[in-house]
C-alpha cells in the first residue's frame, strides 16, 4: 500500500520532470509558459503552506505584490543590483506578511479573507496612483538576477523557465520536510482543531503568525521572479483577479496537500493558453471546466487521487486497511 | 497547600447566571468531584478554570497566583490541564500522532521545523505508554474519526494526561464508555499519582462517592453543598434536590 505521502511527493517529482523534459524541448513560447506556469506554483505554495494551518487568504496577491514592487524599486528606481534586490524583495514580503499578520491572524475565516483583501487591495490602490512606479500604465526594464558569473544565462527563456522549475521543486521539497516536522504537524492540527492546540498550550496565534511570514516570505519570491519573467511591473499584478487565479490553481490542485497547488498552477496556465487563442469567451468556459472538476473532486485533483489511493488499500485489506491507516 | 482558588466566581449569559458567587479551594493531591443537574453550571465552571470563558467577576489563583487574565494557552502551560465532555481532538490524525503532538508541544517541541515528527521518539515513547495506560495500544494507528466512540473518550482524557499537569479537569471521563472501559477509566483514575489535584465532573454516584475526597454539589450556578461523601450522602438539602431515588441506596440507611 502506498501511504498518501508517497502519492503526494510522486505527483510533485512527475511534475517536476515533465516540466524539465516539456522545457528542453519546448520552443520559445512554450518556455515562456512554463515559466508563467512555475512561478504561478511558486506562488500556489505559498498559499497552500498558509492552508495548512486552516487560513485561507483572498488577498495573496498582495503578498506576491510586494515581491514584485521591492524587486522592481530596488533595480530599476534605485538602480541595485538584481541579485540583492531578490534576497531584499523576499525578506520584505516576510516583514510585511509579519506585520499584517499580527492583526489578520487573530481572524479566522470569512474575516481572515475580508483583512487580506482588503490590504492587498490596499497595495493595488497605492501601485495605481504612484507617480514613481507610473500608476497604472506600468513601468517596465526590469533586469532579471545576474548568474553569469557561474555561467547562468538567465535573460536565456529556457535557462529562466529550467531555474524557476528548480527553485520550485527546492522549495516544495522545503515545504514537504516543513509540513512532516512538528511545527507542521502543529499547524495541521491548529487547521483541525485550534481550540484542543490552546487547551495542550500551544501558542496558535505565534504558530499562524510564522505560517503567515513564511508564506509572504515564497509569495514575495513569486512576485520578484514575476516582474523579472515579464520584465514589466503594474498594480495588475496585485489585482484581486491573481489572488483569485492562484486560489483557483490551489482548490483544483487539491489543497492541503502542497503538490496540489503546482499542479493546479500548470493546468490553470496551460488551459487559459489553450482557451484563449481557440475561443471566444475562454473566461467563461475556463469558469465551467473548473466548476465541473470542483464539483466531480471537491478536494482537488490530488485529494482525489489520495482518496482514492486509500479506498484501493482497503478494497485489498479489508482488515488491516484501518489500523495501518496513517492520516497525513 | 491550596493548589487552585476561585473567590467569588460570576457568569451569566445574558440574564441566565450560570456561575454565581463560586468560591472553592482545591488542596493539592486531593481528588474532588463536582456533581449537580443537567445545566447546573459545571463545565462553565470548568471553562472559567481553563480560560475557555472570561468571569464577570471574582478571581481564580493558581498556587496563589491570580491566572484570571490569563487565557487558555498560558493556563495550560501552567499546569492546568481539563478533558473535554464533547470530545475535542484531532480527527484526522492517528491515535499515536494525537498524543504525540500534545507531548510535543507540552515539552516545547513542537515549534522544531527541520526534523520530520517521527524523529521525535521521546514524545512517541511517551505517546504509546498514554495509550496503554487508558487501553488504546490497539488502535494507535487508526484515524480518530474512525474510532468508536468510547475509544474517543478515552484519548479525550489522555491527551489532557500528556500535559503532565499539577491540576487535572476532566469533564465526564465516562460518559458513553461501556462497563469495560468505564472500569478501566475508574482504575486510571484512581491510580493518578497523589502529586495531582484530580478535578472530576461526573453523573456516576458509583464512581464520585468511591473516588472523590471531597464532593461539591453545584445547582443553579451555585455551591448548593461540599463535603466528603459521607456528608454529602447525609446532607438533606443535596437528597432532596439532586440525589433523588437513584442516589438513595448510597445513603445508607436513610431510604425512606
Ligand atoms: N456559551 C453559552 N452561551 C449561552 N448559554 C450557555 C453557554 N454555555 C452554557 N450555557 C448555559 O448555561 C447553563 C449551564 O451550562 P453548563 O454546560 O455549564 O452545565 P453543566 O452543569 O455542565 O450541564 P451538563 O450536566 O448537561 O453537562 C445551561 O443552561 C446552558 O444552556
Ligand atoms: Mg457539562
Amino acid at each position: 500500500m502506498a501511504s498518501r505521502a508517497f502519492v503526494r511527493r510522486s505527483i510533485g517529482l512527475a511534475l517536476i520532470v515533465g516540466a524539465v523534459v516539456a522545457q528542453s524541448f519546448a520552443g520559445f513560447f512554450t518556455q515562456e509558459l512554463i515559466a508563467e506556469a512555475a512561478i504561478l506554483a511558486i506562488f500556489a505554495l505559498s498559499l497552500d503552506l498558509l492552508a495548512t494551518c486552516g487560513l485561507i487568504s483572498f488577498g495573496h496577491a498582495g503578498l506576491l505584490g510586494i515581491g514584485c514592487y521591492v524587486f522592481a524599486g530596488l533595480t530599476v528606481l534605485a538602480g541595485g543590483s538584481p541579485n540583492l534586490a531578490f534576497p531584499v524583495a523576499i525578506v520584505s514580503g516576510g516583514a510585511v506578511a509579519f506585520m499584517v499578520g499580527l492583526f489578520a491572524v487573530r481572524t479566522t475565516g470569512a474575516f481572515f479573507i475580508m483583512v487580506t483583501l482588503a490590504v492587498a487591495e490596499m497595495l493595488y490602490a497605492w501601485g495605481f496612483r504612484s507617480k514613481m512606479f507610473n500608476g497604472a500604465d506600468g513601468m517596465g526594464g526590469i533586469p532579471r538576477i545576474d548568474l553569469t558569473a557561474v555561467g547562468i544565462d538567465l535573460n536565456n527563456p529556457g535557462t529562466f523557465a529550467l531555474t524557476v522549475i528548480v527553485v520550485c521543486a527546492v522549495i516544495w521539497l522545503l515545504l514537504e520536510l516543513v509540513v512532516a516536522s512538528p511545527f507542521g504537524r502543529t499547524l495541521a492540527a491548529i487547521r483541525q482543531n485550534p481550540s484542543r492546540v490552546a487547551a495542550l498550550g500551544g501558542h496558535v496565534y505565534f504558530y499562524r503568525l510564522a505560517a503567515f511570514t513564511a508564506s509572504g516570505m515564497v509569495a514575495a519570491l513569486a512576485g520578484a521572479f514575476k516582474v523579472q519573467h515579464i520584465n514589466f511591473i503594474s498594480p495588475d499584478l496585485v489585482s484581486w483577479f491573481v489572488s483569485g487565479d492562484v486560489l483557483i490553481a490551489v482548490v483544483i490542485g487539491g489543497i492541503g496537500t502542497l503538490v496540489g497547488g503546482p499542479l493546479g498552477a500548470t493546468l490553470l496556465v496551460l488551459l487559459k493558453e489553450t482557451l484563449s487563442s481557440n475561443l471566444g469567451h475562454w473566461y467563461l468556459f475556463l469558469g465551467m471546466i473548473f466548476a465541473f472538476v470542483a464539483l466531480l473532486m471537491p478536494k482537488g485533483i490530488v485529494g482525489y487521487l489520495l482518496d482514492l489511493n486509500d479506498r484501493l488499500a482497503a478494497r485489498k485489506r479489508p482488515s488491516e486497511c484501518r489500523q495501518t491507516e496513517r492520516a497525513t | 497547600m491550596i493548589a487552585l482558588e476561585t473567590r467569588s466566581l460570576c457568569k451569566s449569559f445574558g440574564s441566565l447566571a450560570v456561575t454565581q458567587d463560586v468560591s472553592l479551594a482545591f488542596e493539592v493531591g486531593w481528588r474532588y468531584a463536582i456533581i449537580g443537574p443537567n445545566g447546573a453550571g459545571k463545565t462553565t465552571y470548568f471553562n472559567l478554570l481553563a480560560g475557555n470563558l472570561r468571569p464577570d467577576a471574582g478571581s481564580i489563583l493558581f498556587s496563589g497566583r491570580d491566572i484570571t487574565r490569563l487565557d487558555v494557552t498560558s493556563r495550560a502551560r501552567v499546569g492546568i490541564a481539563r478533558s473535554f465532555q464533547r470530545n475535542n481532538l484531532f480527527p484526522d490524525f492517528t491515535v499515536r500522532d494525537n498524543l504525540a503532538l500534545a507531548c510535543a508541544l507540552r515539552a516545547g517541541t513542537a515549534r522544531v521545523f527541520w526534523r520530520p515528527m517521527r524523529q521525535l521518539t521521546s514524545a512517541h515513547a511517551e505517546a504509546d505508554d498514554l495509550a496503554a495506560q487508558v487501553g488504546l495500544t490497539e488502535v494507535l494507528g487508526t484515524a480518530v474519526r474512525h474510532l468508536s466512540y468510547g475509544s474517543q473518550r478515552q484519548l479525550e482524557v489522555a491527551l489532557a494526561l500528556a500535559c503532565k499537569p499539577q491540576v487535572l479537569l476532566l469533564d465526564e471521563p465516562t460518559s458513553g464508555m461501556s462497563p469495560e472501559e468505564t472500569s478501566r477509566m475508574r482504575v486510571l483514575i484512581a491510580d493518578i499519582p497523589r502529586t495531582l489535584t484530580v478535578i472530576v465532573v461526573e453523573h456516576d454516584m458509583d464512581i464520585v462517592l468511591d473516588f472523590a475526597d471531597r464532593i461539591i454539589v453545584l445547582d443553579y450556578g451555585r455551591v448548593l453543598e461540599q463535603g466528603t461523601p459521607a456528608e454529602i450522602r447525609a446532607s438533606e438539602v443535596v437528597r432532596e434536590r439532586y440525589l433523588g431515588k437513584s442516589a438513595l441506596g448510597y445513603s445508607g440507611g436513610h431510604a425512606p
